[in-house]
């Protein structure tokens, strides 16, 4: 009897879960308590488990993603200076911003934005949330404003797929979203926002280690360029800038650097034979005289 | 005749489950500020701003676009990136509006790494520029520069390239 009672109890609550979310959980199991087919330690139990701690980054909020992405972005501005080139930084952005309309999310908790990095270095860095830089040196070896497309697509690819936020450890996101639990409370008590920072200091480690020292893995780059050529096709774009690109790229004099873009990314070769069939499918497209003109201008000037 | 209290309470359950598909989906926005506009496309006029936590109905969905009723009537389209689709708590007490969330947006708005995490760590780290960052933030494109590069680029719905 006891046990058809828990098969019943354990039933309706499974046909609840499915339903609805926890709050009916709650109730439904006060309704069960309330019949005494379950005791009240059982409910609490069921509950509890209805309110599974967050444990993936597929569920860090919008919100903290966002505060994740301007530490990072500050991590990168830490080491590299802003170029002072207003007209060209325009153009950029307005172009990762036209992109960013045609990508699978357009709209982030606080949108794109983007900045030119004053190196030489060959880079382009996407923080979470959308904050893309590029440098100088990656912008001087692209010819022509689709191939400058494509770059912007790619890191706008990564802050879609959150590439950044699946680098940071899962033991991290246990520890933190352990400590969090499901209080409904804004403010913490400062041994709990030291314990906090603690771990959030230790996520952007594991996004700027990513980002900038190991690089991603093989299979985020590739996914990015996936991406980069969907996302710039739809908005018309000459997906074959991305192979001018890493054609440019193979045998490039910066490769002897090992810094950069060359240290955290596949070899040029493996991502064109990657990327060659989306490209190849698509098919050409005439660049416009106006872009041809526009990015002739943005880039004058540059040394 | 008796009837079994198991039996009772899966009918119950049942009637629940019930209830909760024939609820009306509501939407809720889960970034900072967004639009509803007047056709599912970025650039169709905007109806109205709207802010993190605003909740609306869903009428229907199109191409990554969601038709949506605000609390006062007006109908119109979102980009799906902006909201979080949950279904409306027919069983909450407190207002019709009233959603259920897990670990939802909604549910975190304000928690986790929030804006007193950030203000820890950048006690602890005064090298960083957060004005920058800032900055940074504040450079926004407005949608008719987006349009009018596009329109003159023959990108997007102007292109005739391919």
């Amino acid at each position: 009897m006891k046990t058809l009672r828990a098969f019943t109890a354990v039933l309706s609550l499974g046909l609840l879960l499915l339903a609805s979310g926890c709050s009916v959980v709650q109730q439904g199991a006060d309704v069960l308590k309330g019949t005494g087919t379950i005791s009240a330690e059982q409910a609490n139990t069921i509950q509890k488990t209805s309110e599974t701690i967050r444990s993936t980054f597929g569920e860090i909020s919008e919100e903290e993603e966002y505060y994740i992405g301007r530490s990072v972005a500050a991590l990168i501005l830490s080491r590299y200076p802003v170029l002072q080139n207003a007209a060209l930084t325009q153009y950029i952005s307005t172009m990762g911003s036209a992109i960013a309309l045609f990508s699978d999310r357009p709209e982030t908790f606080a949108g794109y934005h983007f900045l030119v990095l004053d190196t030489d270095e060959v880079n382009a860095l996407a923080a979470p949330g959308g904050m893309i830089f590029l440098t100088k040196g990656l912008i001087k070896r692209c010819k022509d404003e689709d191939t400058l497309a494509l770059i912007l697509a790619h890191e706008i690819g990564h802050v879609t797929a959150k590439h950044g936020l699946q680098s940071i450890k899962k033991s991290r996101l246990v520890d933190a979203f352990k400590l969090l639990g499901t209080a409904a409370i804004k403010t913490y008590a400062p041994d709990t926002v030291a314990k906090l920072t603690g771990i959030f200091e230790d996520t952007l480690g594991d996004i700027v280690g990513s980002l900038v020292e190991r690089g991603y893995d093989r299979k985020f780059e590739y996914e990015a360029d996936g991406m980069a050529v969907k996302f710039a096709g739809r908005a018309h774009y000459d997906t074959g800038g991305l192979t001018r690109f890493l054609k440019t790229m193979v045998g490039d004099s910066s490769a002897a650097s090992g810094k950069g873009w060359f240290k955290t990314h596949p070899s040029p070769q493996d991502r064109i034979s990657e990327a060659t069939p989306a490209i190849t499918a698509l098919g050409a497209v005439k660049i416009a005289d106006a872009r041809t003109a526009r990015f002739k201008q943005a880039v004058a000037g540059l040394k | 005749m008796k009837i079994p209290k198991r039996t009772f309470v899966l009918f119950g359950a049942l009637l629940i489950v019930l209830l909760a598909m024939a609820a009306d989906t509501v939407v809720v926005v889960k970034i900072q500020t967004t639009s509803i506009r007047q056709n599912p496309q970025f650039f169709a006029p905007a109806l109205v701003t709207l802010k993190a936590g605003d909740k609306l109905t869903k009428i229907s969905e199109s191409n990554g676009w969601i038709q949506v009723k605000t609390q006062t009537g007006l109908v119109g389209w979102i980009h799906s990136s902006a909201v979080e689709v949950t279904k409306l708590n027919l069983l909450a007490s407190n207002g019709p509006m009233k959603t259920q969330a897990k670990a939802s947006e909604v549910a975190l708005a304000g928690k986790g790494f929030n804006k007193q995490v950030e203000d820890s760590y950048k006690s602890k780290h005064a090298e960083l520029n957060f004005a920058l960052v800032d900055r940074m933030l504040q450079v926004k494109v407005a949608s008719n520069l987006i349009e009018a590069f596009l329109r003159q680029g023959r990108l997007g719905d102007f292109g005739g390239g391919r």
